[in-house]
């Protein structure tokens, strides 16, 4: 392996009530891809907002070729080289590729932006990246994969010598993740150091040269990726093995009722004529590419959003759902895939947030009633393990995995018979994943139903008793788990008219 | 994870309302040293005038930020409502009680006006406010012809409104207004904490998106919030003439700023999510010692606008600060 390009010692950092990081140490060589593993909260992210000068730290050293540095603002870190790919993208929807790439420091022609030149410049790093994407095309007609290569190839643009990959493979599709690796290998070529965080096991022997494990904070140690096995990793970062069983036949009861049944339900180019029906006590896989139109049916069923036509029947009987407060009235639950937007409320407290959906039934007269609250929200902070200091902490303190755990209480503590869960597991650990899978089984054993929509082919096949297809807002197949392939769902998602 | 202690008077109290008591304390003492006769009960009785119609403006303009909106309307809706109902009562003789309710009818006519057009049609409250802010005007103007209003003085068989906010007590005065104030603070403190209402104000103010998609009907709540604030400065409006008597259409804005910054000052956040109303409480009072005092120190009015700008934008970049760190 090459030089060492980045060493971090005994860095330390507080927050107001979390010990975010407690004296981690961490390594980089050139041309080298290291993996930064641990579950929600163990401080991953932090770590990375230190080196490139988002936060300060509190404590330690950081040394860059050769160099010690402090970056005060991300700004300087990417003029130094080192650039990190966010996990939820920075893009300008309404601006072209190249402008995006170009932002900040746009090729000027006197007082014009000259945008002819950046075409030809972006033209030239997608070159260099063997990257097929048009760098006059409005970012917001990109794919989310496609827009995740142009934040790539902004980074390259930098002349970055580190690169930081923040969960880049969690809303790409499988080819996508390919060309993404493809990519991470012409990096490495050209000796930049790589760090790339990820929650897929199955990536790092894949892609990875080491692998480094946080827990609470706290730095556990490195692995040689080739040497490694799963349950290593995993018992570095839980300190537990976790084994999850595949489900290979349906669970669901013969004579289970029909709780939920959608007629002929059209809402835009999104959803065109979906007809299914959710029996009691069952996980209805809703597999299919990104942008076939699952959130958008699942949004249209929960009043969300609005629809053209369709019918829905809960119990036999035909409802009207015009807004989410119906949805809620007969008893579904909408659990988003998008937490930050539309699940939690960051600047109120875990038990104000578990409570949202509910509040009827926790006054006293015209009052809250305080207590009731937090002892009903101590109780899901226990049972779903919710690592918080206490239930008036507010949410934004809380890691990705533990919110989602948040949103999910809000829907327990509703008590929903209808669950649909968009992506329940996107961007999670594997500790807070077996969690909710854990959850959800004991859901549909106390005769609840649920509707899960995944992009994960392989949660989709683990959890689900039947699986319906979607394809360019149509529905293209359902299979039983019993006959349910990867190839099977993969064939039905990708149809060609 | 652990939790950093922290002193358990200093976290009932709340750090900020503690350092905003200080403030305020140490204004007085400022104006005390350097303003002549500042310390009397006249001069305090003065700045409770101003501290009275203010504060209720404060109050009701903290529900409407607590829900991530703003009300550039209320001062100019204050005018209206003590105008129109100071006109009913002076040229068309309604009875005294009824142009106390009519005032605060008006108000919160104007604030429910505000509140569907942003709540329901989607339109920004910065500008709908605006928009009002002009309207009112020009209401009360019409239905006055453009002239001023002058409410009874006590001694006439109409007065007794003026004993709101201080009745003799042998030779001195008795400030009943602060009870009333007081009271309705503590109501507002219980409604905007303790009550479903207060709870869904703050959460829409956080991510109104959110609460939508928990079944809760978020644009009827949104849109009483500016009610409440209307109503407000309808109260508003009746403890100005009681301390003034006399009110001229096309005035009014300097008090949403004025509002405004008591709100901010004591904590309540621009972007919503987070309020206080006991901050509010203290922040309406030291804007209204401040006003007192530069009379007092023969400055003019002037360099009160100045210092109330300052002090808006301190404290909104103390907000904008407090949530970087938190982020």
């Amino acid at each position: 392996m090459g030089e060492i390009i980045l060493t971090m010692k005994g860095i330390d950092k507080t927050f107001p009530g979390v010990h975010a990081l407690d004296n981690v140490d961490f390594e980089l060589y050139k041309g080298e891809v290291h993996a930064l593993m641990g579950e929600n909260g163990a401080g991953k992210s932090t770590l990375m907002k230190v080196l490139t000068g988002i936060y300060r730290k509190d404590k330690g050293t950081i040394t860059y070729e050769g160099k010690l540095v402090e970056f005060t603002n991300p700004r300087e870190a990417q003029q130094a080289g080192i650039v990190i790919v966010h996990q939820e993208l920075n893009m300008l929807g309404h601006l072209t590729v190249a402008q995006n790439i170009f932002i900040g420091r746009e090729y000027m022609k006197g007082v014009k932006i000259d945008d002819a030149r950046m075409n030809v410049e972006a033209s030239k790093l997608f070159k260099r990246l063997n990257i097929d994407i048009d760098p006059t095309e409005k970012m917001s007609n990109l794919t989310v994969g496609k827009q995740q290569m142009c934040e790539i190839a902004k980074a390259i643009s930098h002349e970055a010598k580190i690169i930081v990959f923040d969960e880049p493979s969690a809303a790409l599709t499988e080819s996508e993740v390919d060309e993404l690796f493809g990519i991470i290998r012409d990096l490495k070529e050209k000796d930049i150091g790589i760090i790339y965080i990820t929650h897929r096991m199955d990536e790092i022997k894949i892609i990875t040269d080491r692998v480094s494990v946080m827990r609470d904070g706290a730095y556990v140690g490195t692995l040689i990726s080739e040497d490694s096995t799963k349950n290593d990793i995993i018992s570095m970062m839980v300190g537990r093995i976790i084994y999850e069983e595949p489900k290979t036949k349906s669970t669901v009861a013969k004579d289970a009722p029909v709780v939920l049944k959608v007629e002929n339900l059209n809402a835009g180019r999104s959803v065109q004529d979906i007809n299914f029906e959710l029996y009691k006590g069952e996980i209805l896989g809703f597999s299919g590419l990104m942008g076939s139109g699952r959130t958008e049916t699942a949004r249209a069923i929960f009043g969300a959003d609005p629809k053209e036509s369709g019918n829905i029947y809960i119990n036999g009987a035909k409802v009207e759902i015009n807004n989410p407060e119906d949805a809620v009235k007969h008893g579904i639950g909408y659990l988003s895939e998008d937490r930050k937007r539309f699940g939690i409320v960051v600047r109120r407290t875990v038990s104000e947030n578990s409570t949202m959906a509910n509040l009827e039934n926790f006054m006293k007269g015209i009052f809250i009633d305080k207590k009731k609250e937090n002892t009903e929200t101590e109780k899901y902070v226990e049972s779903l393990a919710i690592k918080t200091p206490s239930v008036d902490q507010l949410v934004v303190d809380l890691s990705g995995g533990n919110q989602q755990k948040v949103v999910l209480t809000k829907w327990l503590v509703k008590n929903c018979d209808i669950l649909i869960f968009d992506e329940p597991t996107r961007g999670i650990d594997v500790g807070a994943k077996s969690d909710i899978y854990k959850l959800m089984n004991e859901l549909v054993k106390e005769g609840k139903s649920i509707i899960m929509i995944s992009s994960e082919l392989p949660e989709v096949l683990r959890m689900s008793d039947r699986v319906i297809v979607m394809c360019e807002g149509r529905k293209s197949g359902e299979l039983r788990i019993e006959e349910a392939t990867q190839e099977k769902i993969m064939h039905l998602a990708t149809l060609d008219d | 994870m652990y939790q950093i202690k922290q002193n358990p008077v200093v976290k009932k109290l709340g750090f900020n309302r503690i350092v905003l008591s200080m403030v305020l304390i140490a204004m007085y003492c400022f104006f005390a040293i350097f303003a002549k006769n500042f310390v009397s009960y006249n001069r305090i009785l003065s700045a409770l005038n101003y501290a009275y119609f203010l504060g209720f403006l404060a109050l009701g303009v903290t529900f409407v930020i607590a829900t991530g909106g703003i009300d550039f309307s209320i001062g100019p809706v204050m005018f209206c409502a003590a105008i129109m109902s100071g006109y009913l009562l002076t040229h068309y003789n309604w009875p005294l009680w009824i142009c106390l309710i009519a005032s605060i009818a008006i108000g919160a006519l104007f604030g429910t006006f505000n509140g569907y057009l942003v709540a329901y049609k989607n339109v920004p409250p910065f500008i709908t406010s605006m928009a009002i802010m002009q309207i009112s005007k020009g209401v009360a103007s019409v239905f006055t012809k453009a002239q001023s209003v002058s409410w009874p003085q006590l001694a006439h068989e109409n007065g007794w409104y003026r004993n709101l906010i201080r009745v003799r007590v042998g030779n001195m005065y008795f400030p009943v207004g602060l009870v009333i104030l007081l009271i309705t603070a503590i109501i507002c403190a219980i409604v905007l904490n303790k009550t479903k209402m207060g709870r869904y104000f703050l959460t829409l103010g956080s991510n109104k998106e959110a609460l939508r998609l928990s079944g809760v009907r978020v644009r009827k709540w949104q849109m009483l919030a500016y009610t409440i604030c209307g109503l407000l400065a309808g109260v508003a409006a009746i403890f100005f003439v009681a301390a003034y008597t006399t009110v001229q259409p096309g005035y009014g804005d300097q008090y949403n700023n004025e509002a405004i910054a008591g709100c901010v000052m004591g904590g309540t956040s621009m972007a919503g999510g987070l309020a206080s109303i006991g901050g509010t409480f203290i922040g309406g009072m030291i804007i209204s010692i401040l006003q007192e005092g530069i009379l007092a120190i023969g400055l003019n009015k002037n360099y009160q606008l100045v210092i109330t700008g300052i002090i808006v934008i301190v404290a909104v970049y103390l907000d904008v600060l407090s949530r970087k760190r938190r982020v």
